[in-house]
């Protein structure tokens, strides 16, 4: 049983993030980490490693050629292989372009399960996932809080209204995994060393059989405009009011903005 | 192509979703900019029987099973072949609809939104990125196929009073060879704490580590209750297991857009901010005069949450005369 998880390499959370003049995001000048809610799949994945159900974690990114660091990373808190596709047709490439790119790579790498994480830090359509099982023809199991693995199918569990179901399919499959697999492992010492001895290709566009010209420039979409929000009115403090007082406060605030 | 704008209608139970009647709202605002009718396309238990009535001029009904709404994705796709616009709700079933439309219509996909316009045929769709940091404004590249797929937060639109017209109701073809169609549920268990659906809730009071156990929950469900409202949380509350994950608002969580945010013993870190930041009037009661949430709440309450809330639910009782 084979399972790639699919990373993206993003700006840290906590980083002070800008566009370029051309509205492509600043990608060179911050600090990156591997997208957060990734690090969960690859937790799942490493952990169905362990317990022996899969025997192989590949990786797989889409980016320019720094996000072979973020990849590295990966292999160091497990697994056995990264490959990175790396063209300059995809600078500014969209969901749409990435879920391609990544498609094309995964009908290449073939493996039981497409993992990815349930969305990027930096984008959150949370599309990604869903538009490569649709271009690869295959189900998709979405948003699972658990991913477990049997013979000919996979199933998860996903939270509902009120409770949580197990959904199944046939495998292969693509899958979504949340925070709520567990505290992803860090990279031990031992592992950043083995990670430095283990096989990270790079492949351009040409290499998993895509055209610059099937991925439209990058993108289907366009970003016009990148404007800090609207500056609100400053914040209004109520402070070393006694609890009557202050609740008090707080309904007037409510009322005179027709809340109560 | 014509210039309707198709939108997705999920029900259960037999109901309409809020969300359904949200984007029948938008879809009728951008249809009459775009000179086509709001066609919905309805899925889930119930939609056979109440597809005419969500507000629509035409209504597609795509299946009316309650199943993984992903197995209806592919039907979807091909009923809004022919739209301008596909407005989906930002909920996970929402965007695992919108996502398959893209990737097999291979058209432009936008959101989450909380704004989007239509000048003639030019769509427009603005969202807040990198955490809130920046709001974007953005169009399908020229020569992009249609429709156009649009993420929309709930609260967004607000669904038309009175009754609905009856919209011409059509059944959508099956769609032949489609593996999103496997996906089925094998077993299903509800919850002791059954949630509500926070997305639709216009006033949440959320509770945060401050707030220190499932016990001071119940003080912020009387809060709630009195501003009828729904509780929410953060990581922290649902990790500690003091509320149930669904109630959980943040970037793992849910992306809620209420009227009033009133935010209870949470610092607001950006986690969280990024589910909440386009709530209308953000209030925070925090005893840090320091925390984060202090910075971008309208009005920051430094107090001990144990004090005052249960004051504040007494006076908006007293008020509201109940």
């Amino acid at each position: 049983m084979k399972i790639v998880v699919c990373i993206k390499q993003v700006p840290a959370t906590t980083a002070d993030k800008r566009y370029e003049a051309d509205l492509t995001l600043d990608r060179a000048s911050v600090e990156t980490v591997i997208n957060p809610l990734d690090e969960y799949a690859i937790e799942q994945a490493l952990r169905l490693a362990d317990a022996g159900t899969v025997d192989e974690v590949a990786y797989l990114s889409m980016g320019p050629e720094q996000a072979s660091e973020a990849l590295r990373r990966a292999l160091a808190m497990g697994g056995d292989a990264a490959y990175l596709v790396t063209d300059a047709a995809l600078s500014g490439a969209d969901e749409w372009a990435t879920a391609k790119v990544l498609a094309a790579a995964l009908d290449k790498l073939a493996p039981d399960v497409a993992l990815m994480g349930m969305a990027s830090d930096d984008a959150r359509g949370s599309l990604v996932p869903g538009a490569v099982a649709a271009m690869r023809n295959l189900p998709l199991l979405s948003y699972g809080a658990e991913l477990r693995l049997e013979d000919s199918v996979a199933r998860i569990r996903r939270l509902n209204a009120s409770g949580h179901d197990i959904v199944e399919a046939p495998l292969p499959v693509v899958a979504s995994v949340t925070d709520q697999v567990g505290e992803p492992r860090y990279a031990s010492l031992k592992g950043i060393m083995a990670a430095k001895r283990k096989p990270l290709e790079t492949w351009a566009l040409s290499d998993i059989g895509l055209s610059a010209d099937e991925l439209q420039g990058g993108a289907l979409t366009k970003v016009t405009s990148a404007e800090p929000p609207q500056a609100k009115p400053p914040t209004e403090r109520i402070e070393n009011a006694p609890p009557e007082e202050a609740a008090t406060r707080i309904a007037d605030w409510l009322a005179a903005r027709k809340l109560i | 192509m014509s210039n309707d704008i198709a939108f997705l209608a999920e029900f259960a139970d037999g109901t309409p979703q809020r969300s359904a009647l949200e984007l029948a709202a938008g879809a009728a605002q951008l249809a009459a900019q775009s000179g086509g009718a709001a066609v919905a396309l309805a899925y889930g238990a119930g939609a056979a029987g109440g597809a005419a009535n969500v507000g629509a001029q035409r209504a597609v009904v795509l299946g009316d099973e309650d199943r993984p709404a992903v197995t209806y994705a592919a039907a979807a796709a091909e009923a809004a072949r022919d739209a301008l616009v596909l407005l989906a709700p930002a909920t996970p079933n929402g965007r695992d609809i919108a996502a398959v439309v893209m990737g097999r219509l291979n058209v432009p996909a936008f959101g989450p939104v909380s704004e989007v316009d239509l000048d003639g045929q030019t769509l427009t769709a603005k969202q807040a990125t990198l955490q809130g940091s920046v709001i974007t404004a953005s169009q399908p590249v020229d020569g992009a196929a249609t429709p156009s797929v649009v993420l929309v937060l709930a609260n967004t639109f607000t669904p038309a009073e009175g009754n609905a017209d009856t919209a011409d109701v059509s059944q959508a073809p099956a769609v032949a060879d489609d593996p999103l169609g496997t996906a089925k549920v094998v077993e299903s268990h509800a919850e002791e704490q059954a949630a509500v659906n926070l997305e639709e809730a216009t006033v949440i009071v959320a509770g945060g580590r401050g707030v220190g156990g499932a016990e001071g929950f119940e003080t912020l469900q009387e809060l709630a209750s009195a501003l009828g409202g729904a509780v929410g949380a953060s990581r922290a509350a649902a990790d500690a297991g003091w509320v149930p994950y669904q109630l959980q608002i943040g970037q793992t969580g849910k992306v809620v857009k209420p009227s009033l945010y009133l935010g209870v013993g949470i610092s607001g870190a950006i986690q969280h901010r990024v589910g909440m930041q386009t709530a209308e009037h953000v209030v925070a009661i925090n005893k840090d005069p320091d925390a984060p949430i202090g910075e971008f709440a309208d009005l920051f309450v430094v107090a001990d949450l144990f004090s005052v809330v249960p004051k504040l639910t007494e006076e908006i009782k007293r008020r509201k005369g109940v």
